[in-house]
């Protein structure tokens, strides 16, 4: 829509007489028709089948709504109760800890892979989609079921560390202390995404800035960080702002790992995982509703000040 | 906040994976598509939809008992909608909140209240539901305010399944179960998994609520009252207390491995569970799985009474449970179809005959009878289980009110916290009461 009316600004603008004028105004609303008409498919299922759901899920965080019975309007109740639940408190904490480390420490993998591929190996396309595999299994069922028997006290894992001699016998996955770790650790795994986005980012520096920094006796870790990092820092800001988005809303991970329980003690209560105990095993959707908004809210705030901080360490070169 | 084209499309972005987090709650995995659904005319028949969860012997029966049924009454057509049990539930919920519940319902005791107290099941006491040839304490479990809306589907009690291999490796005697106490219990479990050089003497025994009910109703409390929780946080807290009794005895493993073991229901698919895999001597479980533990497990195990306080197995205050019942949605079309349905299968040797023992031992007094001789090896064992201890019932326990059927759950996360040094069991006993309290609350 915005090339579209873009190039219609650029014409306008040429045109000089006021009849020229409405010719081209003219001719700009018929490119916009057309524009909208092949917007029309998504139209339809951004009003369908997002906003629909999105204003109803709205109406019944007022609500109690028990799946069963109408929902019956009870105000602000849901979120005030939501000051009060000990469980609420423990997924959010969950949650922070798993977005505030998993998500650097994710990126941190994603960019050391990418710059290893750019530096122009054989056989590139085959490591590329080898590192990419991860991410497009990591959030699968499959995956966490893996996951799930790797980290038992039999588990792969363990098993691997009594060959080097360590008789570990611990239950990664079963103890309070490790739980939410083997998940975070399987978040970190699936940095294909990201590394594919910084890989084209890398791709987009002109090379002569390293060999300018080189004959003036740079070192690599001085051009990274003069050269690199200011230079990825857009991609860096678009991996932030989208992996912080997908990690307050991970699910799978852990309601496969732990069974849908959250346990051990509820050390990988998600929050999503608990929005779900709630809406579908508790039978309180109006709660599971509310719960969706705050996370929202939650979400909409940390973009927030992503977007007020970039100011001071992202750098479009324009 | 001015924003650039670049930070705009980021937002976008951001805005677009954000809005997935709203469509969780707003609409459910699985949701049906809608129009299958029966209820209908068709022709002069009357199409029910009929759902259950199950395993692949039962998905096989119930296609045979439906075959059969329609046979028996040609003017019923039934549209069978399997499921397995975990996403069973999310379906029948979203159906009933989406007015398209299935007319004939499978139904389980952790939920029929919720589905019951808030009017979605058909009263099939007022629609010619017939028990009249059930066994004492078979029909209660189905009533909500004084209401059928379910009619048991089986007979189950809940049992310790004991490996008598694993006794033999450990040198021991099967334990006498109609004298032991929870004490001897935690001796016996101790002994074998040291003497046989297994991690478990016992599994399970903590976190089903079948065990921690029985203990109530011999401390003359119960799980639930109509309306609200039946024990203190004493009691509950005395429960805490003998699990980790049993913990420090070497009975029932280190808190990593019964915190890995998981629940009954909430943990390993029951053909990786403990007993089977032969790490465990002794097994929580219901009647019912008998069969399975066995084909899993290629042992014969062995049933056993829970435990009493006074050592006298005719005071340990058992009951039946409904393995499972058959409910009927309240805005069924046809409610004489679905109690057609109910009264075949409860009543009819016909349906005995396919199903056997499958969902538990028949109810219905004559019908016990009829199919003894056919059972397999393992379901003569619980059809005889079950009539032995006739003697030691007493009164059938309600079904949880709206909001209970999570007790379990919430236990066991309690007794993780305690079995990790979290909590004291005071404290845990306090937050489970309160916790179970909050949910019957809403």
């Amino acid at each position: 829509m915005s090339a579209i009316s873009e190039l219609s600004t650029v014409r306008r603008v040429k045109a000089k007489s006021p009849e020229e004028k409405r010719l081209r105004a003219k001719e700009a609303a018929r490119d916009n028709k057309a524009g909208y008409l092949f917007l029309l498919p998504w139209l339809i299922g951004l009003v369908l089948i997002v906003a629909g759901p999105l204003i109803a899920s709205l109406y019944l965080s007022f609500t109690n709504y028990s799946l069963i019975q109408a929902p019956r309007w009870i105000g602000l109740e849901n979120y005030a109760r939501m000051l009060d639940d000990p469980r609420l408190h423990q997924s959010l904490k969950v949650t922070f800890i798993y977005v505030i480390v998993g998500v650097p420490l994710q990126l941190i993998a994603a960019l050391a892979i990418a710059m290893l591929l750019n530096e122009g190996m054989k056989g590139l396309a085959f490591y590329r989609s080898v590192f990419y595999l991860p991410s497009m299994l990591g959030a699968s069922v499959a995956i966490a079921l893996i996951w799930r028997q790797m980290f038992e006290s039999d588990g792969l894992v363990n098993q691997v560390l009594r060959v080097f001699g360590i008789p570990a016998t611990t239950s990664w996955i079963a103890d309070p202390k490790y739980a939410l770790w083997t998940i975070i650790l399987l978040h970190i795994w699936t940095f294909g995404s990201p590394m594919v986005i910084f890989l084209a980012g890398l791709r987009q520096i002109p090379g002569m800035y390293y060999e300018a920094a080189s004959v003036d006796g740079a070192s690599h870790w001085a051009q990274f960080r003069k050269i690199t990092l200011p230079l990825l820092s857009p991609i860096i800001f678009f991996n932030l702002v989208l992996q912080i988005i997908n990690a307050f809303q991970a699910f799978t991970q852990a309601f496969v790992v732990s069974n849908g329980t959250g346990g051990p003690s509820d050390s990988t209560l998600f929050y999503t995982v608990y929005l779900y105990q709630r809406g579908f095993g508790q039978f309180q959707m109006g709660y599971a509703a509310a719960m969706a908004w705050l996370l929202v809210a939650i979400i909409a705030a940390f973009t927030a000040i992503n977007f007020f901080f970039s100011k001071y360490w992202v750098f479009y070169g324009d | 906040m001015a924003l650039n084209r670049r930070q705009f499309l980021i937002g976008a972005g951001g805005l677009a994976a954000a809005a997935t987090t709203m469509g969780l709650s707003a609409c459910a995995p699985g949701a049906p598509s809608g129009g299958s659904q029966g209820g209908g005319e068709q022709g002069g028949k009357t199409a029910l939809a009929l759902a259950w969860w199950g395993n692949p012997t039962r998905n096989k029966n119930t296609e045979a008992l439906i075959q059969a049924f329609q046979q028996a009454s040609p003017n019923i057509t039934l549209n069978g909608q399997p499921g397995d049990f975990a996403s069973y539930w999310d379906k029948l919920a979203t159906q009933t909140a989406g007015g398209q519940a299935p007319d004939i319902i499978q139904m389980d005791m952790a939920y029929i209240s919720e589905y019951g107290n808030r009017g979605a099941l058909l009263d099939l006491g007022k629609n010619g539901a017939d028990t009249s040839k059930f066994v004492e304490g078979t029909v209660e479990s189905g009533k909500i305010n004084d209401q059928l809306v379910g009619v048991n589907a089986g007979i189950n009690t809940a049992v310790i399944v004991a490996n008598p291999k694993i006794f033999e490796k450990a040198k021991m005697d099967m334990p006498d179960d109609k004298t032991w106490t929870w004490d001897q219990l935690s001796d016996v479990a101790a002994e074998v998994a040291k003497k046989a050089g297994i991690p478990f003497g016992l599994v399970y025994l903590f976190g089903g609520d079948p065990m921690f009910g029985a203990y109530l109703r011999q401390n003359g409390k119960e799980l639930f009252t109509e309306k609200d929780v039946g024990f203190e946080p004493a009691d509950a807290q005395a429960w805490f207390d003998l699990m980790m009794k049993f913990q420090k005895a070497g009975g029932i493993g280190t808190p990593q491995q019964i915190s890995e073991e998981g629940s009954p229901g909430g943990g390993k698919p029951i053909d990786q569970s403990a007993i089977v895999l032969g790490r465990g001597a002794m097994q929580y479980q219901n009647s019912n799985q008998l069969e399975a533990l066995n084909a899993a497990s290629g042992e014969s195990l062995k049933l056993l009474r829970a435990p009493s306080l006074a050592g006298k197995a005719t005071e340990r205050k058992a009951w039946y449970k409904a393995s499972m019942l058959w409910s009927a949605s309240a805005k069924t079309k046809n409610p004489e179809a679905a109690v057609a349905w109910i009264n075949w299968f409860a009543n009819t040797k016909e349906a005995v005959d396919i199903d056997k023992a499958e969902r538990g031992i028949p109810p219905n007094a004559e019908l016990q009878e009829y199919i003894k001789p056919k059972l397999s090896p393992a379901q003569q064992q619980v059809a005889k289980f079950i009539v032995d201890i006739k003697p030691e019932l007493a009164s059938t326990p309600i079904a949880p009110p709206p909001g209970g059927g999570k007790l379990a759950e919430i236990m066991f996360r309690y007794e993780s916290d305690v079995l990790f040094g979290k909590a004291s069991t005071a404290e845990a006993a306090q937050k489970f009461v309160d916790e179970v309290k909050s949910n019957l609350q809403v």
